[in-house]
């Protein structure tokens, strides 16, 4: 181990039993031997890492791809079936928190007992206990029993003596979502303050921000193995653009699945139409599809927008973009006969629901088009100046008094990254100047 | 011998873990604490009544022949009955969090032996009461059976909880044994009772040298025989440290089994 390492991780991996049909009991293991199948799922096929000490780094990857797995190893809750993991100094894991709580006793012998399973002793918890409940903002209450606190209270208690043991190295697993929004911050920055003291951290964590906020290195695991290591602000955003691109090949694909159902069960009810027996419960699933049709998309349908294509400066397919970046929506149309008077419009709306920006055609350039055939549109905007998060846009082919040709709600998603730590709805381009 | 340390470290964790447990037992009950009491007396009077009326033992003074060993059976009994679960039942904690897991059979025992403990107290109490008289020097052997009986215990917990993680009849298998255990073990009848030629059979369990020498000491008020005690005391060493060893192999895989 080198010596500023604090942690080395060399070359895990792991791998469970996952039983397909599985015996607990004597019965059953007796009578279904044979039944007793089992898959040996790979969780980890190889990681190696290794933090500095004082040094904080995230664990990023989605769902089962086994950075959990790696904390609960490091935290020596499993142990790899081959490969190493040293560790310097006392380590701390916040993966759960409140462990041992008794309902009936009050909250200052819950923090007792709780401490004491991190570890403590006595003379330690002595020490820290008036920190503990200082932090936890419980004075008045810390001598109630814990049954009678609130689920925040609780949460706020068990947080503040996990944060108060004193550690090397600190294993923390998604919990900074305690307690309202100061409490957060207060946590927050509890733990700069923890690092800045020389404890190594690492973080597993969705939230990108936070891990942004206070690790020097992100480590992205996916399928057992690490993809890519180094500085969040660079590994972070390749993280979310293969999430978003996953997430649209699943769109696509419930999309395509839905279409080819559509177009079934409208061959389906022609045939049935035919021998005048309609089963009822299909036209329910049916009536329920063109419900849903027509909550998204309305319109006459003289013009339609076939395809529509977030695009790059480069003309390349994206969901994915700083705030900074031109963005392309180039929108495909197809109009039966030839149309006056069209309007163009767009809407971007914040995955919240927040209304962020509306537009059209009209309102820009103060008059109105005509279309003709088929062909695309594109609009194209220089930057859209918000902050981080997911936005769904809006289109619209309508005419100059309002009349809809095509509406189509969430036509698309795109996810817009700010780079840099603003806070608010939008980024207002400034600079500040000193006389 | 790393984990003996690393469980001194976790001292205080053990210890909160027995007050919780204390402090949990009769938490809400209008006599609370004072049940540790009433229970072993209301035990011995329904023998008094039994024993000494109805059923007529041909032993003198049967009910307190049989409360000296029927105590300390059921401190046996119910630490390795509730202990066998004490892994599987705090499986949260096991899953989430890194502690030696030696912790959880360790003060579960530990729990049981404190309750014991006050038991202790009223049968001593009773035995002076009986006029039966105390032997100080029998006395002072008590605490050596006492911990000869609480490795044993501990010992057997370590074996059966882990297993009942990979193997969840074990509670219910153990509730048998132990109770079939108790008629094998001589807690109801003295030793020489058993026929001559299965008495060889009779010492390989390792409760019968414990249960005489706790009669020995508190019915007979007699120093128990060097032998027993030796014998009950490496039988006793020799199942904590199997327990100790199966534990720690099984240990590893806990998190992933619950």
């Amino acid at each position: 181990m080198q010596a500023e390492n604090a942690i080395e991780v060399k070359n895990i991996t792991k791998s469970f039993k996952v039983y397909l049909d599985r015996g607990e009991t004597l019965k059953e293991k007796v009578i279904f031997k044979k039944r007793r199948k089992y898959e040996e799922r790979k969780v980890l096929r190889g990681i190696s890492f290794s933090a500095k000490k004082g040094e904080a780094i995230g664990l990023i990857g989605h769902n089962g791809c086994g950075k959990s797995t790696t904390l609960k190893m490091l935290s020596k809750i499993m142990y790899p079936d081959s490969g190493t993991i040293e560790m310097k100094g006392r380590v701390s894991s916040l993966i759960e928190l409140g462990a041992g709580f008794h309902p009936d006793m009050s909250g200052r012998e819950n923090i007792y007992i709780n401490a004491s399973i991190f570890g403590l002793s006595k003379k330690e918890i002595d020490q820290r206990l008036d920190d503990i409940i200082e932090f936890s903002e419980l004075e008045e209450f810390i001598d109630n029993p814990v049954r009678t606190y609130s689920s925040g209270m609780y949460m706020r208690l068990a947080f503040s003596v996990a944060i108060n043991v004193d550690a090397d190295i600190l294993l923390i697993d998604e919990i900074l979502a305690v307690g309202d929004v100061s409490f957060q911050a207060k946590c927050f920055n509890k733990l700069r303050e923890i690092k800045k003291s020389g404890t190594t951290i690492v973080i597993v964590s969705h939230s990108l921000g936070q891990i942004e906020q206070i690790c020097e290195k992100s480590i992205w695991i996916d399928e057992g193995l690490i993809r890519e290591e180094g500085k969040p602000r660079v590994v972070d955003p390749h993280y979310l653009e293969y999430m978003s691109e996953k997430e649209m090949k699943r769109v696509e694909k419930k999309e395509e699945k839905k279409a080819e159902k559509e177009e079934k069960t409208s061959k389906d009810s022609t045939d049935k139409k035919e021998s005048e027996e309609n089963d009822s419960k299909e036209k329910a699933i049916e009536d329920g599809q063109a419900h849903e049709k027509d909550d998204k998309r309305w319109g006459s349908k003289e013009v339609t927008m076939t395809k529509v294509e977030v695009l790059n400066e480069e003309l390349e397919k994206k969901t994915f973009f700083k705030n900074t970046e031109p963005i392309i929506l180039r929108i495909h149309y197809e109009s039966k006969n030839k149309l006056e008077e069209v309007v163009f419009g767009i809407a971007i709306y914040r995955s919240d629901g927040e209304y962020i920006y509306g537009t059209n055609s009209l309102i820009d350039t103060s008059k109105t088009d005509s279309l003709d055939g088929s062909g695309y549109i594109d609009l194209k905007m220089k930057r859209i100046p918000v902050n981080s998060g997911t936005y769904s846009i809006d289109l619209a082919l309508h005419k100059s008094d309002g009349f809809n040709y095509d509406f189509w709600r969430e036509v698309c998603q795109i996810i817009i990254k700010n780079s840099k730590d603003e806070v608010g709805v939008v980024s207002i381009a400034h600079e500040w100047e000193i006389h | 011998m790393k984990t003996i340390r690393e469980l001194y470290d976790y001292r205080t964790m053990i210890s909160s873990l027995i007050k919780r447990e204390l402090r949990g037992r009769y938490k809400g009950s209008v006599l609370g604490f004072a049940w540790t009491f009433i229970n072993p007396l209301l035990q011995l009077l329904v023998y008094t009544l039994v024993f000494s009326t109805i059923m007529r033992a041909g032993i003198e003074d049967y009910y307190l022949f049989l409360f000296v060993a029927l105590m300390p059976w059921i401190f046996f009994a119910n630490s390795v009955a509730g202990g066998t679960s004490c892994i599987t039942g705090q499986k949260e904690m096991v899953s989430k969090i890194y502690f030696p897991r030696e912790v959880l059979p360790l003060s579960y025992v530990t729990y049981e032996l404190v309750n014991f403990l006050l038991t202790l107290l009223v049968v001593i109490a009773v035995v002076i009461v009986s006029g039966k008289g105390l032997n100080p020097l029998a006395l002072l052997c008590l605490p050596v059976v006492i911990i000869a009986e609480y490795l044993l215990a501990l010992g057997l917990t370590f074996i059966t909880s882990s297993v009942m993680v990979y193997f969840r009849d074990m509670a219910n298998i153990m509730g048998i044994i132990t109770m079939a255990w108790q008629f094998l073990t001589p807690v109801m009848y003295s030793v020489d009772m058993v026929p001559e030629e299965l008495r060889g059979i009779f010492y390989l369990n390792p409760m019968t040298p414990i249960i005489i020498a706790y009669r020995d000491i508190l019915y007979f008020g007699q120093v128990p025989e060097l032998r027993n005690l030796l014998h009950g005391f490496f039988l006793s060493l020799a199942l904590i440290v199997i327990g100790w060893f199966t534990f720690g192999k099984l240990k590893k895989h806990f998190a992933e089994e619950l």
